[in-house]
């Protein structure tokens, strides 16, 4: 009974939430939301014996990369998004294409054949001990691959918050006097 | 066998003198040029020698040498070879020695070119003998073609050899297109040939023949009859030989009257044969020679360009020499070759002389009075006329002797052969004023007062020296065969060429010659007396005076080329405007251009998708991952 | 609807199917987000929402199968998405010192 309890009102926040991030006005609001859903979701995997899982999604996702939007938003500032624009059309055409398209995965699922297996052993399912050892064998080349993604994300965003010298990071665009003018201090 | 490889020689020296002069036409210096053009010739021409005394020695047996088999296809085998017998060792000998004599001429008279084109036009020269002597040594048609077309291309190149030239460029277009006809009917001929008796070399063909006539036989001897008038420059295919005195001198004397253009005459004889045998083709020959001598002749009279004049003068003697063997008379016919080869060579040289020390004037209205400066060219040039008009004791006088005699005397129910003989009677009398009126102009009487050059001197030495060769020739040349009722007559051109020909049918009575000498007489009555009455005294303006429809139509040369015109350059030049207009640009031009505008305007279309907009190109994903889906429902059921 | 199994824990027993439901609207969500908001940063939140969902739908599936590879796909997909999130947080701050970047329909400039 709890569980299902538990579940029903994850359900129902998780919901309230994606209809938050889609209709929030202002960045700062979505992103809260957003959080809000993710959290739900986290206890959810507990309910279906993801303990590890649980555990990453709400210190990393929730809590580090959801952190990581608050401070670009608080960088950039509230951005209100305005009325009208370019593709006024798309409003409709995007709500349409959307809940078309919910209708057919709904459809998909109607049309699933499914067998459970027969045998249901959930002592050790979902432990960090299975997940360790899943990683360190099944997994191990996507998960060097992955560690190398994250390396190369963060040499990128490094650059890039450096600026280009579009942008006017510090070392890159000078201009030809004041190249000129640094390469004659040394010798002055 | 060292007969086979010296009758190689004979091909392979001229053509690789042609080779090395067009390879290192720049960097071969004039002296070594001067030395391998000639050169080249004049060995093939000590190979011709060898080759003579051979046949000489061995009764004219004929050689057949084949060193390879070119093609070999079920029936259709083509090897190359040779055939050395006293017919084509004549003419080699010709081929060479005043291919020589000319070869060492334009030594002297191309001094002017530059470098790099006095080596072109040996290299040209060269590749015109080297054909010439394949065409006449070729043991099978299909390297008789090969030669045939050859010459037809050395004569291209060499007219159009001043190419900077308007005129010299259409002339040997003309010249190419117009024996480019002849070459087709060449061809088909063979086809007809080969399809009937299944050969294609002389002895296989000649093997083969029927006994009596057939429409097959006639229909090729017909075809090849074609190229014959194509090359021999005879009616109706004659219009570009007078174009092609566009080329320089030595050009005209060489393939213009010596050689090339008895071509022809050496086909009908080669094939006698066939032609022995297809009656109707063989009069159409003789017919068509005795025409086209009148025609020249006839247009000779009224031309002012000293070139021209011996121009239509080969073409009227080379209808002598179609007269001859279209009758039956085959060694008449190439005794008249070779007197021909001697006499206008000799006065196509000596006019180079003078169109050389006139600074390239050749309008005989502008010369006079060379006589007395020129003396040396002018007595050459009065023996070549002599002989031409046929004057005794001159080369030219027993070979007209001989054919018109032949003629004469051939016995036949419908008369034809004398009917023909009639045509080079009236002929003859038209040639002896022709050739008076020509030197008369230009050597005789006072020097005009528009001449370019006061004071012209005599050629130099190897301009000279082959001139008076050809005169000497000229003069003496002529006792080797004696018909005329002074000796019951030694006829050593007829002998030699009878293991090839066979005896002459009928017998020539001696009776019969005197109408003929009596021709040539009358010619030379109309040579001298007459000419200088009218050129002299001035008779001649009042004629053309009285006559003018008459001077205007033998100008325009009985308006065969406005005929010709009208007839088939205008269409063809229209068809092909037409062609360019409807097929060219819009159909051949449009299939690239439009392959073109079809990727331009495609990518035009296409480029539209790509509007920079996030939010599009996320639409459009979404899109197709809905259409997916719809597909997989659908498959699924 | 058809049977995607049962959850029994704790005393309840739950459909599978709910889960997957929950997971689809979720995705619906974020995908209508994805086409119609026109700020950069919230569409780069709906991608988020979209790739929690489909998180959801790998955990329930490594639930009912048995199989502990869905739970290890699911963390690889989201280190993916956090890497993605901090490449693509940097490239709007750094058009962000240019100009102001309220609208992404703005940023056209790479078209034809």
């Amino acid at each position: 009974m709890l569980a299902v309890a538990i579940f029903w009102v994850m359900a129902v926040l998780a919901v309230l939430g994606g209809l938050g991030v889609i209709v929030s006005r202002q960045p700062i609001r979505s992103i809260l939301s957003l959080v809000v859903v993710m959290l739900a979701l986290s206890v959810l995997f507990l309910l279906l014996s993801a303990q590890f899982v649980f555990a990453v999604q709400v210190i990393v996702y929730a809590g580090a990369v959801m952190v990581l939007f608050l401070f670009v938003v608080a960088l950039l500032g509230p951005g209100r998004e305005r009325r009208g624009g370019h593709l006024r059309f798309q409003w409709w055409l995007g709500w349409l294409v959307g809940l078309v398209f919910g209708g057919f995965i709904y459809s998909m699922v109607q049309g699933a054949h499914f067998r459970p297996p027969q045998h249901v052993d959930l002592s050790s399912f979902g432990t960090v001990q299975e997940i360790g050892m899943g990683i360190f064998t099944r997994f191990l080349y996507p998960f060097e691959l992955t560690s190398v993604l994250l390396l190369v994300a963060a040499v990128g965003a490094i650059y890039l918050s450096r600026g280009g010298w579009l942008s006017g990071g510090r070392r890159a665009a000078l201009s030809d006097e004041e190249r000129a003018g640094r390469e004659e201090e040394p010798h002055a | 066998m060292p007969l086979q490889a010296i009758t190689l020689a004979i091909l392979v020296l001229p053509a690789a003198g042609s080779v090395a002069l067009g390879l290192g036409a720049l960097r071969v210096p004039r002296r070594l040029v001067q030395v391998i053009g000639p050169g080249t010739v004049w060995v093939a021409f000590l190979c011709s020698l060898v080759l003579f005394v051979d046949q000489l020695t061995n009764n004219g047996r004929p050689h057949d040498f084949t060193y390879w088999t070119w093609l070999s296809s079920g029936s259709l085998q083509v090897p190359v070879d040779l055939y050395v017998d006293r017919l084509s060792v004549f003419m080699c000998l010709i081929v060479t020695g005043v291919g020589g004599l000319i070869v060492t001429y334009s030594n002297g008279y191309m001094e002017h070119e530059t470098d790099g084109s006095y080596a072109r036009f040996f290299c040209y020269m060269d590749l015109f003998i080297t054909s010439m002597l394949l065409l006449v040594l070729a043991g099978n048609l299909v390297f008789l073609i090969v030669g045939w077309a050859a010459v037809g291309l050395s004569s291209y190149l060499l007219i159009g050899f001043f190419y900077w030239r308007w005129s010299a460029v259409v002339a040997a277009r003309k010249a190419f297109v117009m024996n480019v006809i002849g070459d087709v009917g060449m061809v088909l001929g063979t086809f007809v040939l080969f399809a009937t008796y299944h050969s294609v070399t002389y002895r296989g063909i000649f093997a083969a023949l029927p006994k009596t006539d057939s429409p097959l036989l006639e229909l090729a001897a017909f075809l090849l009859l074609v190229g014959a008038v194509a090359k021999s420059a005879q009616l109706p295919l004659h219009t570009w030989l007078p174009d092609a005195m566009e080329g320089p001198t030595p050009v005209s004397a060489l393939i213009h009257a010596a050689t090339m253009v008895t071509a022809g005459v050496y086909l009908v004889g080669r094939l006698h044969p066939i032609y022995d045998l297809a009656w109707v083709a063989h009069g159409a020959v003789a017919l068509i020679g005795a025409v086209t001598a009148l025609f020249a002749a006839s247009i000779a009279i009224v031309q002012t360009d000293i070139k021209r004049v011996l121009a239509y003068s080969t073409m009227s003697q080379i209808g002598y020499m179609f007269l001859a063997v279209g009758v039956g008379a085959y060694a008449a016919g190439f005794f008249h070759l070779m007197a021909h080869a001697f006499f206008k060579a000799l006065l196509f040289l000596g006019a180079g002389n003078v169109i050389h020390a006139m600074n390239d004037e050749q309008d005989m209205r502008r010369y006079g009075g060379l006589w007395g400066q020129m003396r040396g060219t002018s007595i050459c040039f009065l023996v070549g006329s002599l002989s031409l008009a046929g004057i005794i004791p001159f080369v030219g006088f027993w070979s007209k002797e001989v054919v018109l005699g032949d003629a004469f005397s051939k016995p036949d129910p419908s008369g034809f052969p004398q009917a023909m003989w009639a045509i080079g009677f009236a002929t003859a009398i038209l040639t002896g004023f022709y050739t008076g009126r020509m030197w008369w102009m230009a050597f005789a009487g006072k020097p005009s007062p528009e001449r370019p050059v006061q004071h012209p001197h005599e050629a130099q030495a190897v301009m000279l020296v082959p001139v008076v060769v050809l005169a000497v020739l000229s003069t003496v040349g002529g006792f080797v065969q004696i018909n005329a009722g002074f000796h019951p007559g030694w006829k050593l051109i007829e002998d030699w060429l009878t293991p090839t020909f066979g005896p002459l049918p009928w017998q020539a009575r001696d009776l019969e010659y005197f109408p003929t000498a009596a021709t040539l007489l009358l010619a030379g009555v109309a040579f001298w007396p007459i000419a200088d009455a009218f050129y002299r005294r001035r008779v001649w303006s009042t004629w053309s005076r009285r006559l003018p429809f008459l001077q205007r139509l033998l100008e325009r040369k009985y308006y065969v080329d406005e005929l010709y015109d009208l007839l088939f350059v205008r269409p063809m030049d229209a068809a092909a405007e037409a062609g360019d207009h409807l097929l060219e640009a819009p159909v051949i031009d449009a299939a690239p251009a439009g392959v073109g505008v079809t990727a331009r305007s495609s990518a035009g279309v296409l480029s539209l998708a790509e509007n920079g907009l996030f939010r599009t190109y996320a639409l459009v994903m979404l899109g197709a991952a809905l259409v997916g889906l719809l597909i997989v429902l659908a498959v699924r059921g | 609807m058809p049977d995607y199994g049962q959850i029994t824990i704790g005393g309840g027993t739950l459909s599978a199917t709910w889960f997957l439901g929950l997971a689809a609207i979720l995705f619906t969500l974020g995908a209508i987000g994805v086409l119609v908001r026109r700020n950069p940063l919230i569409i780069l939140i709906c991608i988020e929402l979209m790739l929690n969902a489909v998180n959801l739908t790998l955990i329930t599936f490594a639930r009912q199968l048995q199989d502990l590879d869905g739970q290890l796909f699911a963390l690889m997909t989201m280190t993916v998405a956090a890497a993605e999130a901090v490449v693509g947080l940097a490239i709007l701050v750094d058009i962000s010192r240019v100009r102001e970047v309220e609208d992404i329909d703005e940023l056209n400039e790479l078209k034809g």
